[in-house]
């Protein structure tokens, strides 16, 4: 049967101001119709630029090379008013961000309508009653509503249905989504994902389905193929690549998840080191070389073609596949956890309650006719988002606080740092009553206590250079003089394993997971003892992820720090905590040591995270038995 | 949608107090000036009281600005202190000629100003977009009046063709009358062409940057479709609210306009009631004139909320 | 890329060998600016040069008249030929410049020196200063600009500087709503909250960590305020309610020469011309100003 889709040497430059960048590079797979392909990599990778280039949505200073044929056609050598009518009637899009991928002028059902109108040459009548049993199809209820409503009134996930929903409407062969549900909710995520599988089935459509999160593509798709700095370097069927990968990067991605499970004190995740090349040239040498555990000399100095394995359409760009142990780890050593007594809490919250206006000023006054008369209300809706919450922390301990968005977890942290003014209820640190704090006891507090936020993106001041966002709390507090700022510069640096030469440096020039390290070193400047750490991770990527982790759990050991660990995702809670607290609307339903928890859970809500958060994955995702060196064959496969 | 339509006119209505009270205070607050002004050189103490007293100047303020905005909601618009007539007819009069002038200019501006920045930025980098640069700096970069005299010169003594000052006497003929109008219609176009195609072009540059016309583009929809009923319907929002704020700038236009052009408007007749320290007519003229913008904005603000859906059909469902 | 200056300041600071490094990139730079930039800074700097030296430079006084040599077209003598009092209007446009710039300045001065901290403390506090700051802008903006002008300068006498503080206070609104927009767009950012984790002083959070990122848009704002108060002061001066003869103003001179626009158009024509290339050259700096800190802006987040 031939292929529906197939990429033959597909290469994507862009061109820029000091010359091209080549985002993708010569990426051969092939899609068989019905089949649902996972195409993954971190950010960087050159993933959505693949999809991009089939999509013909990429920007006109792109320059691409090589075959994209579909359906026996290549889409690369049809004018372009061709290419568009191929594409949008054979191939449907859903794209990552839900929020501006509607036009908010026009209606969902006239947006879903559209294409039908314009490919398929329905009348608007009958387009519209088909967008309408579409949107029910998606699992939409009042889809008649729906239809006539404009994009600002539905919420996040409603809008990923009804794009869905625009994306089959013509009844196209293949589908192709760029990380769909990565700006979605959790549950949110596991309903969209859910639908997804469904329709697969029911409609028995062919899939692309670009992602960086391994656990997603495991749920949806039959193969997966792995791209790193541009190249593709594994690719095979799911079960293969993601239970026994034959590269090295595979490798360390899947063990760098952390295992849904309690770790002890002294593990730390194994972890990729280092970041992804800007600029590989693989050509030269492996493009992974400098962070591959298993690198020889060999690897540094010939380029790596794609290595198959005869049996199973398994490929990888390693000519060590086969030999492969598994990913390295530190030993877990010996700690002990914090010494608790009765009283000896760091962090005292009893009954804490704090609510928040639904609506204020003028948007508090509503306008309704009842009886044909128009009335004027004036209505102050309000919601408590921290109900009732008590807990206590140790010195030296970690609590978890886990919870979907919109719990009141970032607000609770918030508060117990008096960020945002408590309601009703006490917050006590070290024994005194924050409430109560004036003057310079205010200013201890402050330095005692610090806080690590989400987004790498703003947590820095764009225009203070590193050094100087780092000397700012030693000045503050006293810390430290002129001659001695810049030595304690450099040992934050140190502290956060960057180099000292990045004090010059400014936000904009660090990656994601720099920008992190200097954030932590910016809150640990002034040797606090409790940290706030408000999903701290969940912004960056996954191979990143897990050096972050180690380095706030190495830190904690080394000062002896207590954090509240805020986060949405239950593995890294589980990674980094002695305690684990659940957060549900405003509430903490169940509060517990980790194991206990996650081993028994006594509040259905947590049973319902526990549920949406297992996976198939196997645990840490070493590969216990690589696959035997005679199973593969070196065949150069189009020059890799 | 009503709540907003609400706000806006307590808006408005906030607005015309406080200029009618700037007004007052300004004039009013100096009564000395104003008899004064009047008695010119007869004035003396005994002169200047009695005027005082009978035109009421002696009361206290606040009873002398109700009195006088009674008078105005009534439509009595005061009486000229230097033509010896009621300020309110010759008011209306130049009004109706100013107003043509500046619908002319407006609608011609409208249609042109977004048609062309449209232009530009759909072939943006090509010729038309810098063509279109170029026209808009040099547009902007001088006021109305200069360009008015450049046309003067050119139109009127080169070549002759058009009538460089006075009214359209409309008995005469529509020809005759239009050709009054020409030459200032112009001139005000001009300057204001310039400010609506380039905030209409960096707009829709921007729609045609947004992830919803790339979506558009690869539900493989032709360009002329993406064009028109994606990028045009959201770029031409905030269009409305550019050409509220040139009826600002028209208003400044119309004064600087007609000065040039002798041309008998209402910003002649406020200019000459400035040069001759006339209050009544000064401040009736003023007045109108920000009422005029008041309500201008008022009905650009009611129209961008019918077309912006997020305004007009208010909050989220479920 | 960080901004040269900045960069050196800090490594000053610190005192790292690191800066010898830093011209050089900056040099190479030189040539990736946009077009727009470079010819719009050097317009402005042959403007502010010309009105810094003008008396120097300009071949006669302003007020010296040749009585016999009125209404001479131009020539080699007189650049742009004479006026009806046999003035050199070449002299007269330079000079002029003066008046056009300090007009220009001040009032941007006067709107950003009210405007910038207004804007700066509605959008860190909001709450009730938020509100009252913003409807009283709201209040100002709702006005005609030049209606205000023209009523204050119609009851008192007027002055080159009393042109200046109108137009400045009319330019505030623009100016804090600006800056209170910027701010509150930084103000969702986390290193303000991770400087009130800090304890840090609200003037400190206002000047070292808010005002520096409010800086690169104000220059791009400031550029059409310097634009608009110099149009703005010759239409007043046209109308004869600005600066007063025997003044060199080219909205003046441009007035001036009105009645004599068939026999003698280039008194009029002249002073239109240098306001023109004042008012792109500042433009262009503006636009290109824009330019360079858009993808900046765009690549920090």
């Amino acid at each position: 049967m031939p292929p529906l889709l197939e990429l033959r040497g597909l290469t994507v430059r862009y061109r820029g101001e000091s010359g091209d960048t080549t985002a993708a590079r010569d990426i051969s797979l092939v899609l068989q119709p019905g089949e649902a392909l996972g195409l993954v990599g971190e950010s960087g990778s050159g993933k959505s630029s693949v999809a991009g280039a089939v999509l013909d949505c990429l920007g006109p200073s792109t320059r691409i090379d090589g075959q994209i044929m579909f359906e026996g056609q290549d889409l690369l050598a049809l004018p372009r008013p061709r290419r568009r009518a191929v594409l949008g009637r054979r191939i449907g899009a859903v794209f990552q961000d839900p929020f501006t991928a509607l036009n908010p002028a026009l209606r969902i059902g006239a947006q879903i309508a559209e294409p039908m109108m314009h490919h398929l040459r329905m009348r608007p009548a009958d387009a519209h009653r088909r967008a309408e049993a579409l949107l029910v199809e998606m699992g939409i209820a009042r889809a008649a509503d729906i239809a006539r409503a404009f994009p600002h009134q539905l919420s996040g996930g409603m809008k990923q249905r009804a794009l869905i929903a625009a994306a089959l409407a013509c009844e196209p062969p293949l589908l192709i989504l760029d990380e769909p549900t990565t700006a979605l909710d959790v549950t949110v995520e596991a309903q969209i994902l859910r639908l997804l599988a469904e329709l697969r089935q029911r409609k028995s459509i062919s899939v692309l389905f670009v992602s960086h999160n391994l656990g997603v593509v495991r749920r949806l798709c039959d193969s997966v193929a792995v791209m790193y700095a541009s190249q593709l370097v594994e690719i095979g069927p799911a079960e293969r690549v993601l239970d026994r990968p034959a590269h090295p990067y595979s490798l360390g991605l899947l063990a760098s998840r952390p295992p849904l499970e309690a770790a002890p004190r002294g593990s730390r995740l194994p972890a990729i080191q280092g970041q992804m090349p800007i600029a590989p040239q693989p050509e030269l040498a492996c493009v992974f070389a400098p962070r591959c555990p298993f690198c020889e000399p060999r690897c540094e100095t010939t380029s790596q073609s794609m290595v198959e394995m005869p049996s199973g359409a398994h490929a990888a760009r390693c000519w060590k596949t086969g030999t492969l142990g598994p990913w390295p780890r530190q030993a877990i050593s010996a700690q002990a956890g914090p010494a608790f007594r009765p009283g000896d809490a760091l962090v005292n919250v009893t009954g804490l309650r704090r609510e928040f206006a639904t609506r204020s000023g003028m948007s508090a006054w509503q306008v309704s006719f009842t009886g044909g008369l128009p009335r004027l209300r004036h209505q102050v809706g309000r919601v408590a988002a921290v109900d009732s919450v008590s807990l206590t922390i140790s010195p030296g301990e970690v609590l978890g606080l886990v919870g979907e968005s919109g719990c009141g977890k970032s607000t609770l942290g918030r508060i117990i740092l008096q960020l945002i003014r408590q309601g009703s209820g006490s917050v006590e640190f070290d024994g005194h009553d924050l409430a109560m704090l004036a003057g310079s006891d205010r200013h201890d507090f402050r330095r005692q206590a610090q806080i690590v936020f989400q987004n790498v993106g703003s947590s820095l001041n764009p225009r203070l250079s590193v050094g100087d966002a780092l000397g700012r709390p030693l000045t503050l507090f006293g810390l430290a003089d002129r001659r001695t700022r810049a030595a304690q510069v450099d040992a934050l640096l140190e502290m956060v394993r960057l180099p000292a030469s990045y004090r010059l440096r400014f936000p904009h020039e660090l990656s994601g997971g720099e920008r992190q390290r200097v954030a932590i070193a910016r809150a640990l400047a002034s040797k606090p003892r409790f940290l706030v750490c408000d999903e701290p991770v969940s912004a960056l990527d996954v191979s990143v992820q897990a050096t972050i982790i180690n380095l706030l759990a190495d830190l904690r050991d080394e000062f002896g720090l207590a954090y509240l660990f805020i986060s949405h995702d239950l593995a890294v809670v589980a990674q980094l905590s002695d305690r684990v607290a659940v957060m549900y609307r405003g509430r903490i339903c169940e509060t517990g040591p980790t194991a206990e928890v996650l081993a028994a859970p006594r509040h259905p809500y947590t049973r319902t995270l526990l549920a949406s958060a297992v996976d198939d994955l196997p645990a840490a995702g070493v590969a216990d038995t690589p696959p035997a060196a005679s199973e593969f064959l070196a065949v150069n496969i189009r020059g890799g | 949608m009503l709540i907003y339509a609400l706000q806006r006119l307590g808006a408005v209505a906030a607005t015309l107090f406080g200029m009618s009270l700037m007004v007052f205070l300004s004039t009013h607050a100096l009564p000395s000036n104003t008899a004064q002004l009047i008695l010119g050189q007869y004035s003396t103490p005994e002169t200047q009281a009695a005027l005082e007293h009978k035109l009421g100047l002696d009361q206290p303020l606040v009873v002398q600005y109700l009195d006088w905005a009674g008078g105005l909601l009534h439509g009595d618009l005061g009486k000229s202190m230097v033509m010896e007539r009621p300020v309110a007819p010759m008011l209306w009069e130049a009004f109706g000629r100013s107003a043509i002038l500046a619908a002319l200019a407006m609608s011609v501006v409208a249609v042109l100003g977004l048609t062309l920045g449209v232009v530009a930025a759909v072939w943006r980098g090509r010729w038309p977009d810098h063509a279109a640069s170029v026209f808009s700096y040099v547009g902007i970069s001088v006021p109305e009046f200069y360009w008015g005299l450049v046309l003067i010169l050119v139109f009127g003594s080169l070549w002759h063709l058009l009538p460089t000052s006075g009214a359209a006497n409309w008995s005469n003929g529509l020809g005759a009358g239009l050709s009054h109008l020409v030459l200032p219609a112009a001139t005000l176009t001009f300057t204001l062409l310039a400010h609506v195609s380039r905030l209409t072009r960096s707009s829709m540059a921007e729609v045609l940057e947004s992830m919803y016309v790339k979506v558009a583009r690869a539900r493989g929809l032709p360009e002329r479709v993406v064009i028109l009923r994606h990028a045009l319907r959201n770029a031409l929002l905030p269009s409305i609210t550019v050409l509220a704020q040139d009826f600002g700038f028209l208003i400044g236009g119309i004064v600087a306009v007609e000065t040039v052009f002798a041309y008998p408007g209402l910003g002649q007749l406020l200019i000459f009631s400035m040069q001759r320290q006339d209050l009544p007519l000064m401040q009736a003229a003023i007045l109108v004139l920000t009422a005029v913008y008041c309500l201008a904005n008022l009905g650009a603000d009611l129209a961008y909320g019918l077309a912006n859906p997020r305004i007009r059909y208010g909050g989220a469902l479920d | 890329m960080a901004w040269p200056i900045r960069a050196s300041a800090t490594a000053a600071r610190l005192t790292e060998p690191a800066v010898l490094t830093l011209p050089t990139a900056a040099i190479r730079r030189w040539r990736r600016l946009p077009p727009a930039l470079l010819i719009g800074a050097a317009m402005v700097l042959v403007l502010l040069i010309v009105a810094a030296l003008a008396q120097q430079i300009a071949p006669y006084p302003f007020d010296q008249m040749h009585i016999r040599d009125r209404f001479s077209p131009p020539s080699l003598r007189y650049l742009a030929g004479t006026d009806e009092y046999g003035r050199d209007v070449f002299s007269r446009v330079l000079i002029g410049s003066q008046l056009s710039l300090l007009l220009g300045v001040s009032a941007t001065v006067i709107s950003m020196g009210i405007g910038v901290p207004l804007g700066l403390l509605a959008g860190f506090r909001r709450g009730l200063l938020d509100e009252v700051v913003m409807r009283g802008l709201d209040l100002m903006m709702a006005f005609p600009p030049i209606m205000l002008v023209l009523l204050i300068l119609a009851i008192t006498p007027p002055s080159i500087m009393k042109t200046a503080v109108i137009i400045g206070v009319l330019s505030v609104p623009p100016i804090a709503r600006v800056t209170r927009s910027v701010t509150l767009d930084l103000m969702s950012g986390e290193f303000m909250e991770a400087a009130h984790a800090r304890g840090e002083r609200t003037w400190y959070m206002l000047l070292r960590e808010l005002l520096p990122n409010v800086w690169p848009v104000l220059m791009v704002e400031a550029s059409l305020r310097v634009v608009f108060a110099v149009l703005l002061g010759a239409v007043l001066s046209f109308l004869g309610f600005g600066v007063q003869p025997p003044s060199a103003d080219w909205g003046l001179m441009i007035s001036d020469g009105r009645e004599f626009v068939d026999d003698a158009p280039w008194i009029s024509i002249a002073p239109g011309i240098a306001m023109g290339l004042t008012v792109i050259g500042i433009s262009l700096l503006g636009d290109g100003l824009r330019e360079v800190l858009d993808p900046r802006l765009r690549g920090r987040r």
